[in-house]
């Protein structure tokens, strides 16, 4: 282990799971969890032997996953378990998890964290890193609070509770959303059989729509066709179906130029790679999507506007993208969005791994542009995200709609079965 | 993408130095050269007189364009390795026209290097359309038609297109109106005239400045840049990235045609088979090391054009094989592209 300065111990082996997954794609799963632990015979490797090694690994930790599949073709939540027992296969004595649950069902967290419990019982150190404060509450023992690179505080679990944890980590009040004011009017968005394609999720024959002044959560496991949903409405991969906008059809093969043009904004799941370009600096950054129809003259104010919206830090629009922390890149992103008083605004997961701070800031927005008249379309996979901000919840799993429920009747556990595939 | 070539920092200029200079004395050493001496030698012979000057820049010149369009491609993301067929292919237009058009200086000046240039831009939009289209790899498409443009105006030159009875592979030589200024003149001339505004540095130098604004104070070169840096976010910007690429590699191959036709315009007078000292592939580190920014690729050029015209009186005067030039080059190429890809890895 390497650190800056200071020291780091640790006695026996470190397992360590990222939370952007470290596999090789192309290989199959026996080949990356027992990549360069293989079993041989002779001078070649053992397939037979590797395989059955991580069926009984899977087995034992009750991680299911078929040890041939090959890494690119699986959804996100079996990519995590791949990257787990590979870890698991080291036998660690530390463990160390960022975000594990990222793309986890409701229902998968609680077994995963009862598989994880079994590790700690039987003498494994687990580190957890994570921002979702309930697992922090259900799950550890002892919990440490860390704000801008420093311990700001440190509990058993049980003296302590979730909103003591919130404020440790906003330094202060957790900021309240924005209330919500107007109703929702006119459909905006209409799908009726919507497929589309993307390169890691597809859709199959979605029918929904989304009415100016609401904000529609559709809750979902990673993988399960929000990618293929959020590219067919930017325009990105071609649908089959019909998709209706303010009254007039969308043209499957029309460009996500004019997509913008009508007033649609989508925030994409990937800020670094599908919205900033990470070598510019905010200015050119805030200007990206309307650099035909804002003059470069306007470009300062435009970014000054956006900065001061969202509390950009550090507030210059000199700032190189790539080195602003992932809340405020996030803050670039999702202020570009809704800059050009947009129609319809497509969220996807826009508080991924950022802070609780600019994620209630974030969420507040999107919530003064729905009071505004505009329709979101807000596509998260955690739950607590779209029931806190979303006027009525679709699920979504493996590419189809399973499930509506207005704001005034959600049901956690019920969404949380359709959500794993239960009907 | 492009940004992987990219430097911000002095250190690279460091690099590039040490390189130069410690490299080309091993190699001295190795040939039995004081490196003082072909160091000496090599400055003096870039530098020496007003005509040596004049040299100097003329090299940097027939770098300058092909480096310049290399920069334009790779600014897009598109590592165009053609430029050297783009230039071969543009000299040979230009040549061909020359010959063929008696007419006055004002209209044939311009005739060759517009010849050139769509020449250069037509190959260019070749891969350039291929990869739009196809996606098809640039990098070998652009280094394929590197052959394919130079047998092609070999065969068109003494087959075809052949002027005269003479066998040679060249065009006819160009009348007096189509030939461009001599800068070696204009350096040596106490009371330069307008005329040399048409000397191909100087083209080439204003050329720089316009692609500068081109790349950097417009939206197409926002979107060309976009494009290059960050293709995912480009496209969902709404940024048509075929159309990018194709339009790119159009003007990257045109300017690298237009260098072509300087070359015949202003120093062979005439299209010769072997009219490229490879140039286009010399000027890939000329825009590498110019930090694809058309204001240090000057800079570069003339720091490479020395090493030219410099190299060859360091074989003359010192004894030392020009080869060391091509072998110091080339570490150039790969000591920054090297340092920033593992700068890259670092930080990923």
């Amino acid at each position: 282990m390497r650190s800056d300065d200071g020291d780091v111990e640790a006695g026996g082996v470190v397992g360590l799971v990222h939370q952007h997954f470290k596999l090789i794609e192309r290989l199959r799963v026996w080949e990356n969890v027992l990549l360069n632990r293989e079993p041989r015979r002779g001078w070649a490797i053992d397939v037979a032997a590797a395989r059955e090694r991580v069926r009984a690994l899977a087995a034992r930790y009750g991680l299911a996953v078929d040890p041939d599949a090959v890494v690119e073709t699986l959804p996100v939540g079996i990519k995590q378990r791949v990257e787990l027992l590979r870890e698991l296969d080291r036998e660690p004595s530390v463990l160390l998890l960022d975000e594990p649950t990222a793309a986890l069902a409701p229902g998968e967290i609680a077994s995963f964290f009862t598989t994880i419990g079994e590790l700690a019982r039987n003498g494994t150190a687990v580190l957890v890193v994570t921002h979702k404060l309930a697992e922090v509450t259900a799950y550890s023992q002892r919990v440490t609070v860390m704000r801008a690179g420093r311990v700001v505080a440190r509990h058993a679990t049980a003296e302590t509770n979730a909103a003591d944890i919130a404020r440790a980590m906003v330094g202060g009040e957790v900021p309240a959303l924005a209330d919500r004011t107007a109703t929702a009017t006119a459909p905006l968005l209409e799908a009726r059989g919507l497929s589309a394609r993307s390169a890691t999720s597809a859709l199959d024959d979605a029918s929904f729509e989304v009415r100016a002044g609401e904000i529609v959560g559709i809750a979902g496991v990673e993988g399960n066709g929000q990618s293929a949903l959020a590219d067919a409405i930017a325009g990105i991969v071609p649908f089959s179906g019909e998709l209706r906008f303010a009254g007039e059809q969308l043209r499957a093969s029309e460009s996500p130029a004019v997509r913008i043009a009508r007033g649609i904004r989508v925030i994409p799941q990937d800020r670094r790679h599908e919205a900033l370009v990470l070598d510019w600096n905010v200015r050119d950054n805030v200007a990206l999507g309307r650099q035909r129809s804002l003059p470069r003259r306007a470009f300062a104010d435009a970014a000054r506007a956006v900065i001061e919206r969202f509390d950009v830090r550090p507030p210059n629009a000199d700032a190189i993208a790539g080195e602003l922390s992932g809340g405020n890149q996030q803050k670039i992103v999702v202020g570009r969005a809704l800059a050009s008083a947009p129609k319809l605004i497509v969220a996807y997961q826009p508080t991924r791994g950022i802070d609780v701070g600019a994620a209630a800031l974030v969420q507040s927005r999107l919530i003064e542009a729905r009071n505004a008249g505009a329709g979101v379309l807000l596509i998260s996979f955690e739950l607590d995200e779209i029931f806190a901000c979303a006027d009525r919840v679709l699920v979504i799993a493996n590419g189809r709609f399973a499930g509506s429920f207005a704001r005034a009747d959600v049901d956690r556990g019920r969404i949380g079965a359709l959500m794993a595939g239960q009907a | 993408m492009s940004a992987v070539l990219r430097t911000r920092t002095v250190r690279d200029l460091l690099v590039v130095l040490v390189v130069v200079f410690g490299v080309g004395s091993i190699a001295m050493l190795l040939a039995h050269v004081s490196p003082i001496d072909g160091f000496a030698q090599l400055f003096d012979g870039a530098f020496g007189t007003p005509e040596e000057v004049g040299e100097t820049l003329v090299q940097a010149a027939f770098l300058l364009f092909p480096a310049l369009g290399i920069a334009v491609a790779f600014r897009a993301g598109l590592f165009n390795i053609g430029a050297e067929g783009q230039l071969v292919l543009g000299g040979f237009a230009a040549g061909w026209i020359g010959a063929q058009l008696p007419m006055p200086a004002y209209l044939a000046i311009p005739a060759v290097l517009i010849a050139g240039a769509l020449a250069g831009g037509a190959w260019g939009a070749i891969p350039g359309f291929l990869k739009a289209r196809f996606g098809a790899n640039e990098v070998i498409a652009t280094l394929m038609l590197n052959y394919v443009a130079v047998l092609l105006c070999t065969y068109l030159v003494t087959g075809p297109l052949q002027q005269g009875g003479s066998g040679a592979s060249e065009t006819a030589a160009l009348p007096k109106a189509a030939q461009l200024p001599d800068l070696i003149g204009l350096l040596a001339d106490p009371h330069p005239t307008l005329a040399y505004v048409l000397t191909p540095f100087v083209i080439a130098v204003a050329l720089a400045f316009v692609l500068r604004w081109l790349l950097f104070r417009t939206v197409f070169g926002y979107e060309l840049r976009a494009a290059g840096d960050a293709p995912e976010a480009a496209k969902r910007a709404g940024i048509d990235l075929g159309r990018t690429a194709l339009l790119a590699m159009s003007i990257s191959g045109a300017i690298a045609g237009l260098g072509g036709a300087t070359i015949v315009a202003g120093e062979l007078h005439r299209f010769n088979t072997g009219l490229s000292a490879g140039y286009g592939f010399i000027a890939i580190a000329v825009a590498i090391v110019g930090n694809l920014d058309p204001r240090w690729i000057i800079v570069a050029s003339i720091a490479f054009g020395m090493l030219q015209s410099g190299g060859i009186a360091m074989q003359a005067e010192a004894h030392v094989p020009k080869e060391v030039i091509a072998l110091v080059t080339g570490l150039v190429i790969i000591a920054l592209a090297g340092r920033r890809v593992v700068a890259t890895r670092r930080t990923t």
